[in-house]
């Protein structure tokens, strides 16, 4: 079944059209990447699917194949399910390594502190800074930061993950451990939408991958045939000036 | 005149001590006050509701666009006519309104500046609008609001001593009395000053402390 899927998906900023009808269908434990120049959607595409953006009028975004309406649905109850990571990691900087991971579960889903606190330390654990949970988020380095981020979300217990960009405010050397994280999260079988520059990264994780330009999918394959025979002019481009930059 | 100033100290030392004692709870009420009366009109100016921002606007900039002796004449004179009020609640009411609105324009400004990406982790984890103001926002706007607060709760001290004229017999009054009794106006507003600055050294290093206490973050890094 789809986790998440969306119809005739549309989003206008004023009189700007961002999206122009995009249908996407995310299966179970797949991995989908995202590709595409900067400014062609693909932030507003993940934050409609979490309604962190309100869908234009008409359009379908579907949860566990179940049509979601803004008007009826706790849209709170919608992203709890849906762990998003964002490029500029929005730790809480009141709070510590620990208490960023346990507010949401605590003072949402009631998770009982103790326990809230021992599922903290075990995605710690495994995104590899077992040693910083009494650290604050200033005494982290980027990538340390984006691990916090990705335990943070990932202690909702969510269904999906959404990664917009998340290694793109990291210097390079800091790069891979976060991308080790994601592979990780990946090899268990977490399904996840990812929006990436990381090319090597799509090739070798994704089990597809979708290029859009201007509000909408330009074509979508395996890594394998949209990597190694493109069938959109638009793609050859973008991929000849990623690749080669 | 060194001679002087000690007699006048010899004569008023515990009389402007009580008096000090008037003036810290003239403060502490009205500040106290002007922090509710802040954070309400602080959400009312932030909030979506025409109505509640046209308030808001109004309140903070009447009290800004008058000087606060007419303020205050104009509140007490205008709150005696509705209910039965002390000098001291009166004069701690007006004080409020009056600092309420600059603690107002404090909150406003701090919650703003809060990076909106903080919000939106919020949201992103489950939290409501309420839940997210409540745990992310306000606190950091807080911690924020601290430096800014503490100015303006000096200034708040200071401006207390307006309320002499309303008859509540805090530090400035005394002051006015005794001067007119001793015959040395000068030694005696030397002295009152004194009380006043050591009142606000103590201040500054009490909000200091609390700065310091309320940033862990920053405390752990530095
Ligand atoms: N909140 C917003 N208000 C107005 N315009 C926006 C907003 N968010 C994004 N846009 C515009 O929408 C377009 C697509 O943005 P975005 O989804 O961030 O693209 P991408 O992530 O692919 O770089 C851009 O032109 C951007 O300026
Ligand atoms: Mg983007």
């Amino acid at each position: 079944m789809n986790v998440i899927e969306t119809r005739n998906l549309h989003k206008h900023f004023g009189d700007l059209h961002v999206l122009k009808g995009v249908d996407i269908a995310v299966a179970e434990g797949e991995v989908v990447v995202i590709i595409g120049p900067s400014g062609s959607g693909k932030s507003t595409l993940l934050r409609c699917l979490n309604f962190l953006e309100m869908p234009d009028e008409g359009s379908e975004v579907l949860l566990d194949g179940e049509v979601i309406d803004p008007a009826r649905d706790n849209l709170d109850k919608v992203r709890e399910k849906m762990g998003m990571v964002f490029q500029h990691f929005h730790l809480f900087p009141h709070k510590n390594v620990i208490d960023n991971i346990t507010i949401a579960p605590e003072n949402v889903k009631g998770v009982p502190r103790k326990q809230a606190k021992a599922t903290a330390r075990e995605l710690l654990e495994k995104v590899g800074l077992p040693d910083k949970e009494k650290a604050w988020p200033s005494q982290l380095s980027g990538g340390q930061k984006q691990r916090v981020a990705i335990a943070r979300a990932l202690a909702m217990d969510p269904e999906i993950m959404l990664f917009d960009e998340v290694t793109s405010a990291l210097d390079p050397e800091l790069v891979a451990e976060v991308l080790q994280v994601v592979q990780d999260l990946a090899a268990a079988g977490m399904t996840m939408v990812m929006v990436t520059h990381e090319m090597g990264f799509a090739r070798e994780v994704a089990d597809r991958v979708i290029m859009m330009d201007d509000g909408i999918i330009i074509e979508q394959a395996t890594p394998d045939r949209f990597f190694g025979s493109p069938a959109e002019e638009r793609t050859r481009t973008f991929l000849g000036q990623v690749l080669h930059a | 005149m060194f001679e002087s100033i000690w007699v006048v100290l010899d004569m008023h030392f515990l009389g402007f001590l009580k008096a000090t004692g008037m003036t810290l709870r003239l403060t502490a009420v009205s500040l106290a006050l002007a922090v509710v009366i802040g954070l309400v009109f602080a959400f009312l100016k932030l909030s979506r509701n025409p109505i509640g921002n046209l308030l808001a606007n109004a309140y903070i900039g009447v009290v800004r666009g008058t000087p606060l002796i007419v303020l205050l004449m104009f509140l007490y004179f205008g709150i005696s006519e509705i209910v039965v009020l002390s000098s001291f609640w009166a004069g701690s009411l007006a004080l409020a309104i009056h600092a309420g609105a600059y603690v107002a324009e404090i909150f406003r400004g701090t919650i703003q500046s809060i990076d909106h990406g903080q919000h939106e982790a919020a949201r992103s984890l489950g939290m409501s609008r309420r839940l997210s103001m409540r745990l992310i926002i306000l606190p950091q706007a807080f911690r924020r609001a601290i430096p800014p607060l503490g100015n303006q709760f000096i200034i708040g001290l200071k401006d207390s001593s307006l309320v002499a004229f309303l008859g509540v017999s805090e530090l400035y009054s005394r002051a006015m009395t005794a001067a007119a009794a001793n015959f040395r106006p000068f030694e005696t507003y030397l002295v009152a000053g004194l009380y006043y600055l050591v009142l606000v050294l103590i201040f500054t290093w009490l909000v200091n402390q609390l700065e310091l206490r309320l940033t862990p973050d920053r405390r752990a890094a530095a």
